[in-house]
């Protein structure tokens, strides 16, 4: 009778789980630090011996906690995971998604005490650089310290566009630029920029945004009515992405 | 709801729709209908119920809720409410039920519903509109009008049901159980749909199942429905039974379609008295034969198609200006543990024993004794007795069946736009099997779709069946050997 072959040895199934994608330290943003530009293969060496690669974490463990002594900087290499701070009345206040290739950690680097706290929200892996040893190599290797010096320099810019969008733009605008800023990031990733898949639950997009979850929902559906976006449970796909950008420079009326 | 064999169907399909003098059995493709003569899985669910295990849990199925409640845009909601009561017995019956004359039986039982629905509601989030509801059973007007107004109630303060015309609120009715006033009652408390328990008018055949109600008792209950302003009604029927034959089965849709219900539904009564003990009081050699059994459904789909009725596919006939019918045109039709339905992609939350609930990614069946559901329940927990979590494959599978069963059409972009990159190559066992069944009329296949042939509509099961794992050939008993 009828004999099914369901998987193929090669996965057959669409790669659309963040936890699937695994960054090639070509695309990593670590390796900037890892590969900067002049550096000798013995610099080179010695840097790649200090980065520790984790074995992968579940969805819910926290990769640091706010207080934490700092012990170095952390690249996401796959999955995804949030950076909070909690409130002294236990709320939560997320300050960042970061997904492969991203870096986390910088919060603690003035203070030597992390001020966020860092969970994974799916199974996830990351590449470890502790700072001391980081710091050593930087006295070496001029340019790497000021490759540092950029990488800090364009997360403070986000985050000011971040408070930008915060304070002026209303929930529409906001979740308008989740969504573009989500894009560039896995484009970045040389992944889809129109279809990708937001692991994040709508209650941490709409407390991230400083909007209610409700709001998160109402927006997707008034911008999938409008033909902007299709949403598929956690796929979203940018079918309109001109309409996007309007929106998030505010010229849609 | 189990499974029932469809052979009927595919003898008669061949006679009504490939030979225009529909005389008589001898004109069906005996070969065909031999080849593709298999009992197969209704798909209210894939996997079926078989496949559910017990080491799904509550946890689990918590996981799952929060999972769905996370979701971007997260689907509405539809519940099912399980009344298990009835005051007396119908001798086909194979549903989930308790036979008492005693009223006081349902309360404690509504005690523990009303708990249940508590602690289910506090898990979804407010937002979830619920599109759907539906009460069944069972006989869900068992239960008093107090207790009916107090069950609404309970479910409005632990859910958000939309009042707004776009709700479908449905309620299966024993017609002999109606007080005067209960359909009012039901329509004020939100119902806008009822599905009415006929099965048969033939009085002989009413005493051989144990369940007499007259014509013109449901023809009142029917006119009451609509002054009360219900938005459909149906009626289900049941072919197969005790006493039954073409003739008597004839009258029976005459008066039927006399009533002029927006839906009809045709069931197949499966004689399994070894599974189901009240089955044991139908006697053998009272039921039709094979032969009869196959007139009367020929009997019935040509009566009902002749006055206007269309077949939307397993069982279930609809008026063409039914939502139904216009769902189906459109292509957003659904398949749920009722049936069909034009409410997509809703989470069904079932409540009471032995209800099945589909969210997100899992199934979730409750408990199945009142003894049971009580100790769980009375421990502060949602009783969950078995489920299932779905794996991609599983969920890429299950979209297959869903798009063929509801619209007998699959664009294989729809299935690889959300899961995989080659539908021919990721089936390319089954697609052997499909295409042969294209070789057999009933289909047509290219490298892009499937689209399902007048016949093949009839054989819709068959070729799902293609693409349920689970589903073992061999296994299946052939009930046409036993037939001829």
């Amino acid at each position: 009778m009828q004999i099914y072959q369901t998987k193929c040895g090669d996965s057959p199934f669409k790669e659309l789980d963040l936890h699937k994608i695994e960054v090639s330290c070509a695309s990593c943003s670590l390796s900037e630090l890892c590969l900067p530009r002049g550096m000798g293969p013995e610099a080179l060496e010695k840097l790649g011996n200090i980065i520790k690669r984790s074995a992968p974490i579940q969805r819910g463990e926290m990769l640091y906690r706010a207080g934490e002594e700092f012990k170095g900087l952390y690249a996401v290499r796959s999955g995804l995971f949030k950076a909070f701070v909690t409130a002294d009345d236990g709320e939560e206040q997320i300050v960042g998604f970061f997904l492969p290739g991203e870096m986390l950690g910088l919060d603690a680097v003035e203070t030597q005490v992390h001020v966020c706290s860092a969970v994974a929200l799916e199974t996830s892996s990351y590449c470890a650089v502790p700072f001391t040893k980081l710091s050593e190599v930087c006295k070496e290797i001029p340019e790497l310290q000021n490759q540092l010096f950029r990488i800090m320099s364009r997360e403070l810019s986000s985050e000011n566009q971040m408070l930008l969008t915060l304070g002026k733009k209303n929930s529409e605008e906001k979740v308008a630029t989740f969504l573009l800023t989500t894009s560039t990031r896995f484009h970045k990733l040389g992944y889809s920029a129109n279809e990708f898949k937001l692991t994040m639950s709508r209650q941490e997009i709409g407390n991230y945004l400083g909007i209610t979850f409700e709001t998160v929902s109402r927006v997707f559906s008034r911008l999938q009515r409008n033909g902007i976006i299709k949403v598929n449970r956690k796929v979203i796909n940018i079918t309109d992405m001109v309409a996007l950008k309007n929106l998030v420079s505010g010229c849609a009326g | 709801m189990g499974w029932r064999k469809h052979s009927e169907l595919v003898t008669l399909i061949k006679s009504t729709i490939d030979n225009s003098t529909m005389e008589g059995l001898d004109i069906f493709d005996r070969a065909l209908v031999e080849k593709y003569d298999i009992s197969g899985p209704r798909y209210t669910s894939y996997p079926t119920a078989m496949q559910f295990t017990e080491n799904f849990k509550l946890p689990d199925y918590r996981r799952c809720v929060l999972d769905t409640n996370a979701e971007l845009i997260p689907r509405p909601l539809s519940l099912y409410i399980h009344l298990p009561f009835c005051d007396t017995v119908c001798y086909y019956c194979a549903c989930n039920k308790i036979i008492t004359k005693n009223k006081q039986h349902a309360r404690p039982y509504l005690e523990n519903l009303h708990k249940e629905i508590q602690f289910q509601g506090a898990m979804f989030d407010d937002d979830r509109l619920v599109e759907q509801l539906h009460w069944g059973g069972g006989t869900p007007t068992f239960i008093s009008h107090q207790q009916m107004y107090d069950l609404m109630g309970v479910i409005r303060e632990n859910f958000n049901l939309r009042d707004d015309g776009q709700e479908e609120y449905s309620i299966e009715i024993d017609p002999r159980t109606l007080k005067e006033d209960t359909l009012s009652v039901l329509r004020r408390i939100g119902f806008n749909k009822v599905s009415f328990g006929v099965q048969d008018f033939n009085p002989e055949v009413q005493r051989a199942v144990n369940r007499i109600q007259s014509y013109e008792e449901t023809k009142d209950v029917i006119k009451t429905a609509r002054e009360n302003n219900f938005r459909t009604i149906n009626i289900d029927l049941i072919y197969g039974l005790p006493l039954q034959t073409e003739s008597t089965f004839t009258e029976t849709l005459e008066k039927v379609i006399e009533l002029s219900p927006e839906r009809i539904s045709v069931y197949n009564y499966a004689h399994l008295p070894h599974l189901f003990k009240t089955q044991k009081q139908i006697r053998e050699e009272d039921l039709p034969s094979a032969s009869e059994k196959l007139k009367i459904l020929q009997q019935a789909i040509r009566m009902l198609t002749e006055v206007g009725y269309v077949y939307i596919g397993m069982d279930h006939f609809s008026k063409p200006d039914d939502e139904l019918a216009i769902a189906q045109k459109n292509g957003n039709l659904y398949r749920n543990f009722q049936g069909y339905s034009t409410h997509a992609n809703c989470d069904v939350v079932g409540m009471g024993i032995t209800s099945i609930s589909k969210i997100g990614d899992c199934y979730s069946q409750n408990v199945k004794t009142l003894d049971a559901y009580d100790e769980i329940i009375s421990g502060g927990k949602i009783p969950v007795f078995r489920g299932y979590m779905l794996d991609t494959d599983d969920l890429l599978r299950r979209e297959v069946i869903a798009r063929l069963i509801c619209d007998f059409r699959l664009d294989f972009s729809q299935i690889e736009e959300l899961y995989i990159s080659d539908f021919n190559r990721y089936f390319f066992n089954e697609m052997k099997e499909i295409k042969s069944m294209g070789d057999d009329g009933l289909l047509s296949v290219d490298d892009e779709k499937i689209e399902v042939s007048q016949t093949g509509r009839f054989f819709i099961r068959n070729i799902c069946s293609v693409f349920d794992k689970y589903f073992n050939r061999c296994d299946r008993t052939t009930q046409f050997s036993r037939m001829v």
